[in-house]
């Protein structure tokens, strides 16, 4: 009943609806729905629901007659095209009572399943299945919202439970298949509760996903289940899975946690980055006019060979206290003339990042020991 | 040592094969008294876009950040020669920032005075929403550092080698 359903952790209102209306097919319905319930979010093979439907039409199974009642509803037809979402294999645990092996077929592909729907459909059913069902592309599924306004005018005032989340309308197909994969695994990840089955049917379904190029979201417990909210906690989610990507490019983001502060940091160290290419160029404006080709093949073979972790050998980790000490002061806006051949560069602004880039100019610029530098020793020591 | 290190198309080796074939080219006319403070500063700046433009186009256009940088730096050698280019490209340039400042009115970011920093710090940034931007700062970084990084080697070596 409604707790079970409440306990599934979908926001399957609509079913808690159905349920309510019936009493004797309480245990059925319920126990029915359960294997399609607790499968994963993802709604391919619309038109293995309308089987489902159709199935239960046609076999007038005992105990039904509330859901008779409710197959006449149009848009009951919307609903449990939305609901699906099986494998092959649950499918048969679904349609075993009712003898259907064709359905299994039928979810292993929108297009396969239109060619299976002609067994056993009437022709009214497949022009409506060609409504609510498959499209070459699964591109219909994001104006079914649209003919499921319905649906949303007999539930209890909530929205759709699963939400198809493709950008912004039906066009845009390469944006939503490239975002499908990140999201899928998203959506996946991302349900709790008691959903620890749910999640191995999300990873399973996510191997079908190429087929289809929308996203499928679905909400969680407790949340609102409005499409906009929808739309929004997938790009919170991309978002943050972003700045988690960068704290680890940023050395020395490990503790920090909140997205301002993490900003903070990746502004600084760009800029720093971009500080010390600027120096690093002047200093070979100073240094080298002769260069020669020779030189070409021994430079590209050296840089070519260094470790590639050039953190560690610009020393911005927090471990590479220097022994230089420096007043850093305020930063002019641009480089102006550099009188010697060993420029004494400006001290950078007041960041720890930019105080270990100066210890490590310095302690390279002016020609000292190397024993400062995080490299494997190859680095030959200056003369 | 990685694999990654004598990767021939590797980010590293590319930038690094331009790079130096930019340097040969700067180096090349110069006379032996070149100690002059403006002469240094002019060097100064053609190796900074050196390395720039030898990164981006070791990116090609594959990300927005090196293909506005390669748009900056041509505009800016064609804006030198001829005028109404510059117009044109200051032109290009405030439609691409008002639109990006739509996007983030649009999208109601929370952190809008950083994400508008950090816009100003990556090239192209400003038409960018937030998730793709903190992309193309990923991959902004990871240049910035090959770049650095290439850059420095090669300076220590010359100075090594003078």
């Amino acid at each position: 009943m409604t707790s079970e359903n409440d306990d599934m952790g979908l926001a399957m209102s609509s079913i808690s609806m159905f349920n309510k209306s019936s009493n004797t097919s309480d245990s059925f319905f319920s126990s029915c729905w359960d294997p399609i319930v607790s499968q994963s979010g993802s709604l391919g093979g619309s038109s293995m629901a309308s089987h489902y439907h159709l199935v239960m039409e046609n076999q007038g199974i005992s105990g039904t007659s509330h859901v008779s009642h409710y197959q006449s509803d149009p848009s009951f037809v919307e609903l449990v095209s939305k609901l699906t979402g099986f494998d092959g294999g649950n499918l048969s645990q679904m349609v075993g009572p009712f003898s259907l092996p064709q359905c299994n077929q039928v979810a292993n592909g929108n297009e396969r399943g239109s060619t299976n729907s002609l067994r056993f459909l009437d022709e009214h059913r497949i022009s409506k299945e060609a409504l609510v069902g498959t499209s070459p592309n699964g591109k219909i599924r994001k104006c079914a919202p649209e003919s499921g306004s319905p649906l949303r005018s007999c539930k209890n005032g909530d929205e759709e439970p699963v939400m198809d989340l493709s950008s912004e309308g039906c066009d845009g197909p390469r944006e939503q298949a490239r975002k499908k994969p990140e999201t899928e695994q998203n959506t996946g990840a991302n349900s709790r509760g008691k959903q620890a089955v749910k999640q191995d049917k999300d990873s399973s379904q996510s191997e079908e996903a190429p087929k289809e190029n929308y996203i499928h979201v679905r909400a969680r417990r407790g949340q609102a289940t409005n499409s906009h909210s929808l739309a929004e906690r997938v790009r919170r989610e991309k978002i943050s899975e972003r700045m988690r990507l960068l704290q680890e490019l940023v050395p020395g983001c490990n503790k920090i946690t909140g997205k301002a502060v993490m900003l903070d940091e990746i502004i600084n160290y760009v800029q720093s980055l971009q500080q010390q290419v600027e120096f690093l160029s002047m200093k070979l404006a100073t240094v080298n006019p002769e260069i020669n080709l020779d030189l070409d093949r021994i430079l590209s073979k050296d840089i070519l060979h260094q470790r590639s972790g050039s953190a560690a050998v610009l020393g911005l980790g927090p471990g590479s206290n220097s022994p230089y000490g420096f007043s850093p002061s305020t930063f002019p806006g641009t480089i102006s003339g550099i009188p010697n051949k060993n420029p004494q560069f400006p001290p950078l602004p007041q960041t720890v990042l930019e105080n270990e880039l100066l210890n490590l100019f310095q302690m390279g610029f002016s020609g000292s020991t190397m024993d400062g530098f995080g490299l494997n020793g190859q680095l030959k020591p200056e003369m | 040592m990685d694999l990654q290190n004598l990767n021939p198309s590797s980010l590293k080796s590319r930038f690094t094969a331009r790079f130096l074939r930019a340097l040969t080219e700067i180096n090349a006319p110069k006379t032996i008294s070149s100690s002059s403070p403006r002469e240094i500063f002019q060097r100064y700046r053609r190796i900074k876009v050196a390395a720039d433009k030898s990164m981006a186009y070791s990116v090609r256009s594959r990300r927005i950040w090196s293909r506005a940088t390669l748009w900056r730096l041509r505009t800016r050698s064609r804006s030198r020669r001829l005028v109404s280019f510059g117009r044109r490209a200051s032109v290009k340039t405030r439609t691409t920032a008002s639109h990006g400042k739509e996007n983030k009115e649009h999208h109601g970011a929370v952190l809008g005075v950083q994400a508008e920093e950090l816009r100003e710090l990556v090239p192209g940034g400003e038409a960018m929403d937030l998730c793709n931007l903190l992309d193309e700062t990923a991959h902004y970084i990871k240049c910035l550092t090959t770049q650095g990084f290439c850059v420095y080697m090669g300076g220590l070596l010359c100075e090594g080698c003078c």
